[in-house]
């Protein structure tokens, strides 16, 4: 990987370029590190039109459906503000009839993404589902949303999901280079594969690293540096929701303001004009939440490190050839070797 | 006499109760993480948690939020991802999972999607998440309901328990036999199922609540053990362990809420004063 890539880019360039109207977005982030900063661009660029995919839809998905971005919404857990008094946006958009929502297990989902990533068309699934309304209940999917087809094998019936692949995902991981390798840990979820399905993909990150340090921990990549689009480094991209290793889930904005703000449309749209429509960037962003709360209130959510133990990647050998300069195993010098194949008549001038 | 507990902790301990040592155990969202750190903690050390986002063996440092939670991952074992973490559940190595209820019905069949209209809620709630797969594959669920509803008929079926009663569930030939809900644990009492009509009834009753109290939350004519037994009261082991890992549990949620908002109002007043 040798030029730079020119992938480095704000989330405005970012969301400008690769997100447009009636796309099938997915938030690559399951309930923890949703990519906030990214979530809050698209809102603020008005872009509309989408079917989203959400495996959880919590804070992320509502600021999405009250800023009017969201026509269609594929889910299995959506967020409930205030317990039974309080509403949600999602609820608030379903009565209002500008949403429409097609439910699924979080299996069910997650597997439609895993056969996009995989290019298959369709994949199995957990069968048990189909004595309950999550099969009989068919939103705009209709028929498609399940099918049941005969195992060539055994003769049983199977149930099955068609795969998914979206136009864009937009994902927040720990860290990446600039080319794109992304790396996340923790607790994996689905974050994986709604990445590699989708056909586009933004990466945020807490930070940009050298190339050096991906080299050093391959396993953590979860997307190769050759899908990505963009990379957007963020600082507190994910705020409030959390981010191992970075920060904690931030109550007094999450529990406190947000989810206090989102039970009324009212409350909410007063959260949101302060806090995504009112603040252009991440940067201005935190700006206003230390202004607001102090930069103690955001230094107390930073995360103790606990590093994990390096692994020995290391081999015997770096190369065929030992410190006397005779390859290890057939014994010779390359000037040797080079000679024999003169003498034996494989060389050819 | 041991201290005195709240049946929101008493929930708590019963259900970590259900957890038998050496098992694989799927912790769902709120009352049972609490229950599955207590379990581990005294009664069951050698249980795996594990957390369908992938997070398995885990050893919660405190009371966790999500199924993904930071405090949930410092020092677990393995570390896979949603998709197999549910084909595991499918093979069937997990030996109980723990669900929330929204509403149930007497065979332990659960909505947890919606009240009122698909469509058009009255109550949209979060939906099945991972908890209809789980409780068709784990090989017992324990429902715990800290909130929900008892309902004759499901606004909407999310997740199979007994289905019709009897041998319907075994009978569709969907599920491994023998597996479905094997208790409802609410903050009055423990439900369980009968083994041959597979309708829920009370099989014991908290210390200080009333039959009628929990009568009255029913409307179909509760069938009540003949040996109905009253909770053994919790230890100040347990109810001091729920304090310090779980306090807004200990709290309550209406305390909790009231607490926090007041609490975040004073920080932001207090900053804003400072400001001026």
């Amino acid at each position: 990987m040798g030029e730079v890539t020119g992938k480095v880019m704000s989330a405005g360039e970012a969301v400008e370029r690769f997100v447009h109207d009636g796309n099938e977005l997915v938030i690559g982030n399951y309930t923890v590190g949703s990519c906030a900063e990214l979530v809050y661009e698209i809102t603020r660029q008005g872009k509309k039109g989408f079917t989203l995919y959400s495996q959880s839809g919590i804070f992320d998905v509502e600021v999405l459906v009250a800023g009017g971005c969201v026509d269609r919404l594929v889910t299995t857990y959506v967020m409930r503000s205030g317990g039974k008094k309080g509403g949600s946006a999602v609820e608030r958009a379903l009565n209002a009839g500008t949403l429409k929502i097609e439910d699924y297990t979080n299996f069910d989902y997650n597997a439609r993404l895993v056969a996009g990533m995989h290019g298959f068309s369709f994949i199995q699934v957990l069968e048990g589902v189909m004595v309950t309304d999550l099969f009989r209940k068919r939103g705009f999917m209709g028929e498609n949303k399940f099918r049941v087809v005969k195992c060539p094998y055994t003769g049983k019936n199977l149930l099955t999901v068609p795969a998914a692949t979206p136009d864009v995902c937009i994902i927040h991981v720990q860290r990446a280079d600039k080319f794109g390798n992304a790396q996340y840990w923790g607790a994996m979820g689905s974050v994986a594969a709604a990445a590699l399905a989708s056909k586009r993909i933004i990466v945020s990150c807490e930070e940009i690293v050298d190339h050096d340090v991906i080299q050093s921990s391959p396993h953590l990549t979860i997307i190769p540096a050759y899908r990505v689009n963009a990379v957007v480094e963020v600082p507190w991209g994910a705020h409030p929701t959390e981010v191992l290793g970075y920060y904690n889930v931030d109550n007094l904005m999450y529990n406190g303001l947000f989810v206090s703000a989102a039970a009324t449309a009212d409350g909410l749209k007063a959260w949101m004009d302060e806090w995504v429509y009112g603040c252009p960037d991440r940067a201005s962003y935190i700006d206003h939440y230390i202004g607001k709360f102090g930069s103690a209130a955001l230094d107390e959510l930073r995360a103790k490190p606990f590093y994990s133990a390096p692994a020995n990647y290391g081999s015997a050998f770096t190369s065929h050839w030992d410190r006397e300069g005779k390859e290890r195993s057939m014994g010779v010098t390359l000037p040797e070797l080079e000679k024999l194949l003169q003498e034996r008549g494989k060389s050819y001038e | 006499m041991s201290k005195p507990f709240t049946l929101d902790e008493l929930l708590a301990i019963v259900v970590a109760k259900e957890i038998n040592d050496y098992e694989n155990v799927v912790l769902g969202v709120g009352v049972p993480m609490t229950a599955g750190a207590l379990a581990k903690a005294l009664f069951a050390p050698h249980a795996t948690l594990m957390m369908e986002s992938g997070i398995v063996d885990i050893r919660p440092l405190l009371s966790l939020n999500n199924i993904a939670d930071a405090h949930s991952c410092r020092g677990f074992s393995y570390a896979t991802d949603l998709f197999s973490a549910f084909t595991m559940t499918y093979r069937g190595f997990v030996d109980v999972c723990f669900l929330g209820v929204g509403q149930v019905d007497k065979y332990g069949n659960l909505n947890t999607t919606v009240i009122g209209d698909y469509e058009k809620p009255d109550l949209r709630l979060p939906g099945s998440g991972g908890a209809a797969d789980f409780m068709s594959y784990s090989k017992r669920t324990v429902l715990t309901m800290r909130g929900g509803t008892f309902v004759n008929k499901l606004d909407y079926f999310t997740s199979p328990g007994y289905l019709e009663g009897g041998d319907s569930r075994d009978k569709t030939g969907l599920f491994p036999k023998g597996s479905g809900p094997a208790a409802l644990i609410s903050t009055k009492g423990v439900f369980r199922f009968d083994p041959m009509t597979k309708e829920m009834y009370l099989s014991q009753i908290y210390p200080g609540v009333k039959l009628e109290s929990i009568k009255k939350d029913i409307p179909w004519d509760l069938k009540v053990a003949s040996d109905l037994s009253v909770t053994p009261r919790p230890t100040d082991e347990e109810i001091d362990f729920i304090r310090d890992f779980a306090p807004e549990l200990s709290a309550g949620r209406e305390l909790a809420v009231e607490l926090r908002n007041a609490y975040i109002k004073k920080k932001a007043d207090l900053r804003s004063g400072k400001n001026a």
